[in-house]
């Protein structure tokens, strides 16, 4: 068996030890790669920047704790941002399975950023129907939503107070790990009860999504733990995403070697084969 | 043990009997696979249960006397005619509601955003008239908007199309256009390919920075005494397959 044979057929393991060592060591020693901003995600910071205070920004936490590594830092970091800029915050989540981890999010940034419940901001928990709950919440609000995730009537909450509907809603973004997700509040919501819509998505997702930036129907998007490391530059509160990005950079070295030693190897024995009339 | 130092064990125990499903797989694997599955339905059970049957229906049925949701309640009710097979037809009205209601309110919203706005998109000038300056042609293809990513869109598009074009043999020109049909296809799945790995990437990137985090001394170092844990395991159950099979033989 040829070393190149022997290449191809190497243990899986030791692969997945190399890709964990690529993952580990930057974390471990982070080195600070570059961070560049690209124009999508600077969408979404440039339109909260543009709202005046105290308008009414809706986040949907649309995923559940499957995909916390790649959506939770682009919520901590929107709802930061949000909150610094005084806008009144209004979130929920279309994802029953994701409930109780959107709550604990929203009240960590709340408590940290020293923003009152029921003035400040809102969670309205989880509401049955999908993309059924945008078109009701199109309609009207608190029917969609008669009471928060505490049992509070969203009626009686200031932070909703002149907020009948979607129309109502100053920005809206929705974090989507899949249906219902950005394309749903697009679809069923911004379509229909013309708001302004920005996304933010797994890295599976987001070249789905990308045709949607183009075309303007929503007006950006920050895509996986990449996306979420650029919005935490822009507001210049460096976390998780950050510290996340040179091992991220590290693995994606190690996979595009892999692959061009894998194609070497793969053309060398094709050669090979092909000199000892083994191919046509 | 207060509950975040516990959650922080049983948070690193399940993520390294996950990770040991890449040794190979093993009962640690199945039973971390099987808790995931079991509570992930158990908690959207009850979190359905709370909400919908207490918060949506019973307390407004009772406490403010909103009789009129009792037509919801019965639509829903006729699904569970289902487990009766003399009854069983009854949950095809209830289907038909919601098949009905579905399509009727999908159908043309999604014609609306994904084909209309779409084709609205990709058909845009190829040259611009840009005031006094008449015509021009941008060529930045950083700028979604240039001109340069409107041709190069079209050709896209038109050729890949064509690539799905199957009533006429793909000969002569029509061979190159549905090659360059599927090198537009073979970029798209590349840069598809390439997302997924930076997502699944960033997975692994989530778990190793908790395991870091739950090594510290704060935590009473569950990363370190559960891998330990889950090593030996493995080594144990490793032998006991080896010894069980010889035995068999």
């Amino acid at each position: 068996m040829s070393f190149a044979e022997r290449m191809l057929k190497i243990d899986r393991r030791i692969i997945f030890v190399m890709i964990g060592l690529c993952t580990l060591l930057p974390l471990l020693y982070p080195v600070g790669l570059p961070i560049k901003i690209s124009s999508e995600v600077r969408g979404v910071y440039d339109h909260i920047e543009s709202l005046p205070e105290r308008s009414v920004f809706l986040m949907s936490i649309d995923f559940d704790p499957a995909s916390k590594p790649e959506l939770y830092p682009q919520a901590i970091a929107l709802l930061r941002h949000a909150f610094s800029k005084n806008l009144r915050v209004v979130t929920m989540t279309l994802w029953v399975s994701g409930t109780g981890m959107a709550d604990q999010i929203v009240t960590q940034v709340a408590k940290e950023m020293g923003k009152e419940y029921g003035t400040d901001y809102a969670f309205l928990g989880w509401s049955p129907g999908g993309s059924a709950v945008i078109i009701n919440m199109g309609q009207d609000l608190s029917s969609a939503f008669p009471s928060d995730y505490g049992g509070r009537r969203t009626k009686e909450l200031p932070v909703l107070s002149g907020v009948r509907s979607l129309k109502d809603v100053g920005y809206m973004v929705s974090l989507g790990a899949g249906r219902p997700g950005v394309e749903e509040w697009y679809v069923f919501g911004k379509d229909k009860y013309k708001f302004e819509l920005g996304g933010g998505c797994t890295g599976v997702m987001a070249p789905g999504l990308y045709p949607l930036l183009r075309s303007g129907q929503i007006n950006g998007l920050i895509g996986g733990l990449r996306g979420a490391a650029e919005y935490e530059s822009l507001i210049d509160q460096k976390g998780q995403a950050v510290a996340g990005m040179d091992a991220q950079s590290a693995t994606h070295i190690a996979i595009i070697v892999l692959v061009i030693i894998c194609n070497v190897f793969y053309l060398s024995l094709r050669r090979a084969a092909r000199s000892h009339g083994q191919i046509g | 043990m207060d509950a975040t130092v516990f959650g922080a064990w049983v948070a690193t125990g399940l993520t390294l009997l996950i990770f040991s499903f890449l040794y190979k797989d093993n009962p640690l694997f199945k039973l971390a696979e099987h808790l995931y599955v079991g509570v992930s339905v158990g908690y959207t059970i009850v979190k359905a249960y709370d909400t919908v049957l207490v918060h949506l229906v019973v307390k407004p049925i009772v406490e403010q006397g909103e009789i009129s949701l009792l037509i919801p309640v019965a639509i829903g009710m006729l699904m569970l005619t289902r487990y009766v097979p003399k009854a069983a037809w009854m949950s095809r009205y209830a289907f038909a509601f919601i098949v009905g209601m579905g399509a009727g309110l999908a159908i043309p919203r999604t014609i609306s955003s994904f084909i209309l706005k779409q084709v609205e998109d990709t058909i845009r000038p190829l040259l611009s008239l840009a005031g006094s300056d008449g015509v021009t042609f941008s060529m930045n293809l950083l700028n979604p908007a240039s001109n340069l990513n409107a041709i190069i869109i079209l050709l896209g598009v038109s050729s890949v199309l064509f690539y799905f074009f199957f009533s006429i043999e793909h000969t002569g020109v029509g061979k190159a256009v549905a090659r360059t049909g599927i090198i537009f296809l073979m970029i798209s799945f590349g840069a598809a390919f390439g997302y997924t790995v930076m997502a699944r990437m960033s997975l692994l990137i989530g778990r190793l920075t908790d395991l870091i985090e739950y090594s510290d001394a704060s935590y009473g170092r569950p990363t370190i005494w559960l891998l330990i844990a889950t090593v030996g395991a493995l080594i144990v159950l490793s032998r006991r397959s080896r010894t069980g099979g010889q035995k068999e033989q």
